[in-house]
Order: C-alpha cells, then sequence, then structure tokens
C-alpha cells in the first residue's frame, strides 16, 4: 500500500495544502506585528481564490491568476484600511464583516459565472529544481512544485531579514508595540499600519489565488473552509517568527496528509478521530508553545494620536 | 340496546367525532412550497436534484415555489423565518446541517418543515424526514466498478459520513465484493462536513489514485468536482486513465471523458408524498424512500460503459427489484469502515 507513488502523493499533497496556509499567515504577521488584528484574512483569501481562478481561466495564465488573487486581497484589505486604520473602527466586527461579505459576493459572482458550466484548470506547470527533484519519493513531493511554492518559501526567510534587518521590520515592530513612540519618531503609524494591512490582504489574496487554481482547478462558494483562520492561529503560534508559520503550515498539511493516510492504510479508528488529527496538532503545539505567546501590546487597538 | 351499550356507542360516537376533527384539522391547505439549500441549485447533484424536483412539484401541485439557495452551513434559522413569513406552506430544509433550526423554526412559526436524515425527530402535522438512501444504485455502480477496474482497486471518496451517503459506501462496496471479491477497497473521508472543500477532495482523491484505485465512487457536494478534477489530471498506477463514479445528479455536460456513471436520485416523487401527506394530515409520521424500483434511482449510462458490463449490472438490477438480492441498509459509518476492511481482508 505505501509505495513510492502513494508517499510521494501524500507528501506533494502536504505541501499543496500548506502553501495557503503559509502565504495567509505570513500577511497575518505582518498585520499582527502593526497592531492590526486582520479577522478579515478567510474573506481576503476567498476573494483571491474567485479572482485568482477567473483569471486564470480566462488568461490562461496562472501567473495572471495569482497577481488578480493578490489584488483582489489588497482590495478587501483596503477596507479593512478604511474602517480600521483609519476610520478606528472596532477590528474585529470590521473583519467579520469582509469574511462574510466576501462569502455573499464571490458565492454571486460564482452563480452567475461558473455555477452551471464548473470550468476547471490543467494542472499547474511546475519547476522541478535540477538534480534534486529526480530523488525517490522527496523529488517529487518538494521539488517539483509551480514556481510559487517556492517564492513563498523564499518570502518567508525574506520576512526574517525584514524584521530582523530592516527599518521597516523596526518600524512595523514599534506600530505595534508603541505606536505613539513611532509617531514621536516622525513616522506615521496610519501609514505603517495600512501597508502592513496591504500586504496582508495581497498575500492573503495569493494564497486563496493558490488553493483554487492549483489546490482545487476550480473555484467553489466557501471553498476557503476556515483556513484564513486557521492561519491566524498560525501567526499568533509563531509569536513574530516568520519560520515558524512555515513549519506550522506544513505541520497542518502533513497532518491533513496523515489522515489520508491512516484511512487509506485501513486503521480501524473512527474517522472522526482521524479527521480531528491537524487541529489536535495546532491545539497540543498551542499548549506547549504558545503559553508564552507574545502579542504586541497595542494588537486591535486603533491610533489616535495625542491619546492614551 | 342496555344503557350501558348505549352510552359505548354514545362515546364511541364522540370519539369518532372527535378523531374526525382531529385529522381534519391535521390536514393543510397548502399553497406555497420553499426549499432551503447550502449551495447553489446548479451543482449537477445534492443541491440542483433538490431544487429541480421542488420546482417540478410546485408546478404539478399548483404552488408558489420559494427556493432560497447558497445558504452555506451557518446559522439559517433567519432565512426559516423569512420562508414562513413570506407564506410556505412547507419548507424543505435540503441540508442535513439544517436538521437543528428547522424544527426549532417549525416549533416557534407553526410552519411544517422537513428535514434530511434525522428520522428520530419526526413530529406529526409540523416536522417530516426524508433520509433518502441509493444504496441499491451504489451496489450497482460497485458491481459495475469490479467488473471494469484494471488495477483491482477501487475507491470511495467522501466529504462526510452522513447516513444516506455511508449507505451508498456500503453499498458500493458490497456491489464490488459481490462482483469479485478479490477486488480491493479504499475509503476515505476529506474532513469533516468538507461538502464545499474541492481542494481536499482532489488532495484524497490523488492519493487514493496513487495508492492504485483506477475507478473512484466520489460522493462530495461541491468538492466532487475537485474530485473530478484530480480523476481528469492524474493516472492510474498502471498509467491508464481513471474512471469517476458520481452520486445524485448528472454530470454528463461537463464530462471531459472520465464520467464512468453515476448513481442518480429523483425527489420528485418524496417531495410530492410530503405535499400530498399535508394535504392528507399525515406528514410527520413516516418517512419517504428512493429505490430501483421506481426508478427513483438510476444508474446512468455513460458511452464509456461496455455493452457486457451494462447487461451484467442490469440483470443484477432486476435481482435487486425482484427480491433475489437484498441490498442491506447500513448507514452507520463504523459499520461502514468495518466493511472496508472486511472487503480488503477478502482481497488479501
Amino acid at each position: 500500500m505505501f509505495t513510492e507513488t502513494f508517499v510521494a502523493a501524500l507528501l506533494l499533497g502536504a505541501v499543496t495544502a500548506g502553501i495557503p496556509l503559509l502565504l495567509a499567515g505570513l500577511g497575518e504577521q505582518i498585520s499582527e506585528k502593526a497592531g492590526v488584528l486582520n479577522i478579515g484574512l478567510e474573506g481576503m483569501m476567498l476573494a483571491g481564490a474567485y479572482a485568482g481562478f477567473a483569471v486564470a481561466y480566462h488568461a490562461d495564465s496562472f501567473a495572471l491568476g495569482f497577481l488578480a488573487g493578490g489584488a483582489a486581497g489588497l482590495a478587501a484589505a483596503m477596507l479593512m484600511v478604511l474602517c480600521c486604520v483609519i476610520g478606528g473602527m472596532n477590528q474585529i466586527v470590521v473583519g467579520i464583516a469582509i469574511t462574510l461579505g466576501a462569502e455573499g459576493l464571490t458565492a454571486l459572482e460564482h452563480h452567475f459565472a461558473f455555477s452551471r458550466s464548473y470550468p476547471r484548470l490543467p494542472k499547474a506547470e511546475t519547476l522541478p529544481v535540477p538534480g534534486l527533484s529526480e530523488l525517490p519519493v522527496v523529488g517529487r513531493a518538494f521539488f517539483d512544485h509551480p514556481p510559487l511554492v517556492y517564492l513563498a518559501v523564499l518570502l518567508t526567510f525574506v520576512m526574517v531579514w525584514i524584521y530582523r534587518r530592516t527599518h521597516i521590520g523596526l518600524n512595523l515592530q514599534a506600530a505595534g508595540d508603541r505606536p505613539a513612540a513611532l509617531d514621536a519618531a516622525g513616522v506615521g503609524v496610519r501609514t505603517t499600519r495600512a501597508l502592513a494591512v496591504l500586504s496582508t490582504g495581497f498575500l492573503a489574496g495569493v494564497g486563496g489565488a493558490y488553493l483554487s487554481a492549483v489546490g482545487g482547478g476550480l473555484f467553489l462558494p466557501f471553498m476557503t473552509g476556515g483556513d484564513g483562520f486557521i492561519a491566524i492561529v498560525l501567526a499568533m503560534l509563531a509569536r513574530g517568527r516568520p519560520t515558524w508559520v512555515l513549519l506550522g503550515a506544513f505541520l497542518f498539511g502533513i497532518s491533513l496528509s496523515l489522515t489520508t493516510a491512516l484511512q487509506v492504510a485501513g486503521v480501524n479508528v473512527p474517522t472522526d478521530v482521524i479527521q480531528m488529527l491537524p487541529f489536535a496538532m495546532v491545539i497540543v503545539v498551542l499548549v506547549l508553545f504558545g503559553r508564552n505567546s507574545r502579542l504586541p501590546p497595542a494588537l486591535g487597538l486603533p491610533y489616535r494620536r495625542g491619546v492614551r | 340496546m342496555t344503557g350501558r351499550a348505549l352510552r359505548r356507542a354514545l362515546l364511541a360516537s364522540v370519539v369518532g367525532v372527535v378523531m374526525a376533527s382531529a385529522g381534519a384539522a391535521g390536514a393543510q391547505d397548502v399553497t406555497s412550497l420553499a426549499i432551503m439549500v447550502p449551495e447553489q441549485g446548479t451543482d449537477y447533484g445534492w443541491n440542483q436534484q433538490g431544487v429541480e424536483a421542488a420546482r417540478i412539484v410546485a408546478e404539478l401541485y399548483g404552488l408558489d415555489f420559494l427556493p432560497a439557495e447558497g445558504l452555506g452551513y451557518g446559522d439559517v434559522r433567519p432565512t426559516l423565518r423569512e420562508l414562513a413569513e413570506e407564506g410556505a406552506s412547507l419548507i424543505i430544509a435540503h441540508a442535513a446541517g439544517y436538521n437543528t433550526a428547522a424544527p426549532e423554526i417549525a416549533q416557534e412559526t407553526g410552519v411544517p418543515v422537513a428535514t434530511v436524515d434525522r428520522p428520530d425527530n419526526i413530529v406529526p402535522g409540523l416536522v417530516a424526514d426524508y433520509t433518502l438512501h441509493g444504496h441499491e444504485g451504489a451496489f450497482l455502480a460497485g458491481h459495475m466498478a469490479a467488473l471494469m477496474t484494471r488495477t483491482g482497486t477501487v475507491g470511495i471518496v467522501v466529504s462526510g459520513e452522513p447516513p444516506s451517503w455511508n449507505s451508498q459506501s456500503a453499498s458500493f462496496a458490497e456491489g464490488v465484493r459481490h462482483a469479485n471479491p478479490d477486488v480491493n477497497i479504499i475509503y476515505a473521508v476529506i474532513g469533516p462536513a468538507a461538502y464545499a472543500d474541492a481542494a481536499g477532495g482532489r488532495r484524497v482523491t490523488e492519493s487514493v489514485i496513487a495508492a492504485g484505485a483506477d475507478i473512484v465512487f466520489g460522493q462530495g457536494n461541491g468538492s466532487s468536482f475537485g474530485m473530478i478534477e484530480a480523476v481528469e489530471t492524474t493516472p492510474a498506477t498502471d498509467g491508464g486513465k481513471v474512471w469517476f463514479i458520481d452520486v445524485i445528479g448528472d454530470k454528463s455536460a461537463l464530462d471531459r471523458g472520465h464520467l464512468l456513471s453515476s448513481v442518480l436520485w429523483n425527489m420528485v416523487p418524496v417531495y410530492s408524498a410530503m405535499i400530498e401527506d399535508l394535504r392528507n394530515g399525515a406528514f410527520g409520521t413516516r418517512g419517504y424512500a428512493i429505490g430501483l424500483a421506481d426508478d427513483s434511482v438510476q444508474l446512468l449510462r455513460t458511452p464509456h460503459i461496455p455493452d457486457d458490463v451494462w447487461a451484467a449490472v442490469m440483470q443484477v438490477r432486476e435481482q435487486i427489484v425482484s427480491g433475489e438480492i437484498t441490498v442491506r441498509l447500513v448507514t452507520d459509518a463504523r459499520e461502514v469502515r468495518a466493511l472496508m476492511t472486511t472487503v480488503e481482508d477478502g482481497g488479501d
């Protein structure tokens, strides 16, 4: 049963399931660092999923689809910027509204555009890594993916560098920790937070586009199925460390694949128990490593100059 | 007639009049039919079959038709109240996820509802249940899969384990075993209520194919499209084509050469019976069924099915209809899994 082909398929599935979480989780981390709790991540992913699929289908280009997904996520994030960063409204309420709005809007768009034809995309072109992609089992699983996968992993380490080595990273940190100090230093808190939220929207949108165009090969209403909320949890667990988002996303993906492996192997435990595995793993990690989670003191609080 | 006999006769008359009155009070004037579905009624599956059947029944009985589509799987109480306020005579809550909210609102508004997969929850005059089982059709599908598999392994992928799907999974496995006990059966659930999880459907189906399946029996609502994407883009382990057997609806119009068949459900007889029961005051006193005998369950014939295989399958159909073969109704998920193990053990 556990042939090379089967194990490779499981690992491949883990990577494919993990990439949307990685992108959205990295995005959420940027917002949270800057003091904005982006509960609308699910909606941004969904908007990206719809736009990404629609453009990839009509333009016959996955790359354009990913860009369109990012743009749709960015548009949804603009609402967050207007309402929360500029308007000072409750971030949780606006985030929920964005998610519900995106669910309704994308379902409506899907109804008119695709619900009678259910078009499906071909398998995405991959970029095999020379030498490594020929390795048994892991070659196909880890080194034969669409270019976006490598970019997402690379982005993780770019974010590490940005947070540790650049003024942008410091500004983001200050916007979430001591926004008044950042303001006093002459850096616009709202501008910093707005850019952070827009970056989040773009990455969540690209993650959604990957989910629909590569993961599913089609768009369905509500297809994100809570991935946005899982990405929020991953970002919180990661305590500001991008590499932890990477590990968390793939841990979740591997757990999903493990559920399939256990079932296919005929393990005689209730499916419900098996299906709990990914979520249980996240909870265990949360309990073991998240107790000392350090969230920015100003997270979720609107910033107004001179107001304590 | 003695005094005692007279009193008995009078009492019997009074009871008879009261019962007749009660029956008349239970009978309801039906003017409009509402149906609520979680996804759009254009999914070539559960939602579409439900909406189309309700539309046909509304036309047949001259009723106003109130469809509410794409409601998702969240709290549908506001929609139920809205449909009740719009004057629905009967609300069909066409999703297992609605069978908590719908009876609550029925009690609150007095508008009868029909729920799915809760046969233990019926209330005379108010709450009926239609737990439909296409298990006889699934048995035929399993029989056909066993006759056509090249790799000797077939897969079952589901996006949840409601009773109606469990029964089809079990019967598919028994149909496989009936035709060829040496065929292995792989069973995989995408996730808890993963009905719209197209990516999950694709991921799990690709794994099942990689494990050797060349025919996949998929039950998934929206996630079925992810399964279809997987069979279209993933070759079987022998390098050949992977076939897909669908349930409930007919996706022939979307086929790219991998749709082998489908266990078709026709819900018109069910909804018609509900209307009749409402009018007769018998609503909420019985369950509703579909089956091969009246063609409310059928196996879709596609050009991909060889004539000899189809003939063999139709022969089995006749045996089921005549009672020569009895297809067990298995609805419990544990029994379904045990059956898969049994089938796998049989193949070892």
